[in-house]
């Protein structure tokens, strides 16, 4: 029975991953049927194995701990202003949110790669200027998130605690907050997302570490297999912080019903 | 003194029609009805006619615009702990427990958790539910919701239950037995009961009094006395009795009336939209016709 189990689960994986292998495999096999260059796009082993020496020199993980610094601290004060706000806006001042809320989609548009010269022109070039685009790339998901999952709390949740007699902060605490935790979520994991991009794309542009540094940097030089192992490594913590996130979230959302994404 | 008090009550939804423009919508034409204390009072009447919003007044959710509702001679100014609401779906909180769910009102006024915990405990096994504390809403069927609902009204041990179609949306066995337990623990409970339902056989099942609402805006047709005995609702066979039967009847007749109103108000309408765009409007216009009527 066990065992069964375990094929079939086996079975899943082997499937799920085939494509990932058959990629793998093909880059590999390119360069020696001379159909890419291997200069331009070493192949994956020997990727792997500049990943393998660049960590244990320590090298990656300088560069990664830098960049992870970064975009911790974009995404906490981004967190910081924007939850409050969002909540502010959605759940008490109606004709306020009316007010802002063209500035705020405006604001929000904003191609941050173009707003990257106006911050480094009002917070030079050096870390404070990286970590404010990442605060602005991050706040607007988070708030407009928040404001609409406030807003779209189900009246009759609120109608509920009103009968029962709840003061307007127990009210708030016990049915608005639980209520719009599911997309405040949402912002948040989509907001991380966005920091990890656009740190890569602020390290490229004036930086002596991180991961968006060493691709430059490697570049430079000319190291193609250094490059390309900072290339995946970007992607790799990329998709390790979306799964930490979705962690997170399950568990912050236990109740939820399971479904299939 | 009448344990609640509707006199002469009006409500007028204001809806925005762009700028400073409102358009009134009268939902309640001046509401005259008497709820004495431990009598199960339905109200009947055809979808939109007020129902919810006589109910949202009671609760003291929202408030009159003229007329006044009093409960033991004392005004509705807002909500109060002796009157608890059950909604038609969905209205349990997800993000809860059904033990949870149940001792969300206790929270603001009883301190003690292990206190609270037993009396949610033990609202739920009155409603059926022992076993089921640690489950999600979203682990349960629509009937087991509804009886959390009801748990979570009862704990408050409220002197006035307000119902708002609580069975509406489960199927026909299950609102059966949901029916007979909303009776017996009301009887049993001595509560004061305002029941909701455009269900003629449920109106005639559960109530003392039957209360029929005119089409939009709502005032009280009728009062009517349904002559059943407790024993005799005890019987599975209640719906072949005469005095069902008839009961059964004359509310059919004054819904009747009623529901025929609102559909010549929306062939009316439609008749409007007719004229402005003649493909779209009469095919509506029949669709309208029937739902009204299949409604009932
Ligand atoms: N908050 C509201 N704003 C505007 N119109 C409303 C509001 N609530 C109800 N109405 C309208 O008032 C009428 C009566 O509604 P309701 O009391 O919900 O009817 P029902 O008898 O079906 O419960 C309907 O026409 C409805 O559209
Ligand atoms: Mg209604």
């Amino acid at each position: 029975m066990e065992s069964k189990e375990f094929i079939k689960k086996l079975k899943a994986y082997a499937l799920k991953s085939s494509a990932i292998v058959a990629f793998i495999l093909l880059w590999e096999a390119a360069p020696h049927l001379g159909l890419i260059d291997p200069i331009f796009i070493p192949p994956p082993s020997i990727i792997a194995a500049k990943i393998y020496q660049l960590l244990l020199s320590g090298e990656l993980l300088v560069h990664t701990v830098a960049s992870l610094e970064r975009v911790f601290l974009g995404f906490i004060i981004a967190l910081a202003v924007a939850l409050p706000l969002g909540f502010l806006i959605g759940g008490w001042f109606k004709t306020f949110e009316t007010a802002v809320d063209p500035l705020l989609q405006i604001l929000g548009q904003a191609n941050p790669f173009t707003l990257f010269p106006v911050f480094m022109a009002l917070l030079g070039i050096g870390e404070l200027s990286k970590i404010g685009i990442i605060y602005w790339v991050c706040q607007w998901p988070v708030l407009f998130n928040t404001v609409s999952g406030i807003k779209s709390v189900d009246p009759v949740y609120i109608k509920v605690g009103r009968s029962m007699g709840l003061t307007k902060f127990n009210l708030f605490k016990k049915v608005l907050l639980p209520a719009a935790l599911p997309a405040v979520f949402t912002g948040i994991r989509m907001s991380a997302v966005f920091a990890f991009f656009m740190l890569i794309g602020a390290e490229m542009i004036g930086a002596h570490s991180g991961l968006g540094f060493l691709i430059i940097q490697s570049e430079a030089v000319f190291n193609m297999p250094k490059m390309y192992a900072a290339i995946v490594s970007v992607a790799l913590l990329g998709i390790a912080i979306n799964y930490v996130m979705l962690k997170l979230e399950r568990r912050a959302m236990s109740w939820k019903e399971d479904v299939a994404v | 003194m009448a344990k609640i008090e509707s006199v002469n009550v009006k409500k007028i939804f204001k809806i925005k029609k762009g700028g400073n423009q409102y358009d009134e919508l009268p939902a309640l034409g001046g509401v005259d009805l008497k709820i004495e204390q431990g009598e199960f009072m339905v109200i009947v009447g055809p979808s939109g006619c007020g129902k919810s919003t006589f109910l949202d007044l009671v609760s003291g959710l929202t408030l009159p615009d003229s007329g006044t509702i009093t409960i033991d001679g004392k005004p509705v100014t807002g909500p109060g702990l002796d009157r608890a609401i059950v909604f038609q779906q969905n209205a349990l909180f997800p993000w809860r427990t059904t033990l949870e769910n149940v001792e969300f009102g206790l929270e603001s006024t009883n301190p003690d958790r292990d206190n609270r915990r037993e009396i949610a405990l033990d609202y739920l096994s009155l409603v059926g539910l022992s076993g089921y504390h640690n489950h999600y809403p979203h682990q349960l069927s629509g009937g087991m919701k509804q009886r959390v609902s009801i748990a979570r009204a009862l704990a408050l041990n409220p002197d006035i239950m307000l119902m708002d179609e609580p069975l509406a949306a489960l199927d026909a066995q299950t609102r059966e037995f949901l029916q007979r337990d909303i009776l017996r623990i009301s009887k049993e409970s001595h509560k004061t009961v305002l029941f909701i339902t455009h269900s003629i056989d449920e109106a005639v099942f559960l109530g003392d009094k039957v209360a029929v609402m005119s089409a939009r805006p709502g005032v009280i047709k009728e009062i009517l006395d349904i002559p059943l005995t407790a024993e005799q609702r005890a019987e599975d066979d209640v719906v072949a009795t005469k005095e069902f039967v008839q009961s059964r009847l004359i509310l059919w007749k004054l819904l009747k009336e009623e529901v025929v109103k609102v559909q010549e108000s929306q062939i009316r309408f439609q008749n409007q939209a007719v004229a402005q765009s003649p493909a779209r409007g009469i095919g509506n216009g029949l669709i309208n016709a029937v739902r009204v009527l299949t409604k009932i």
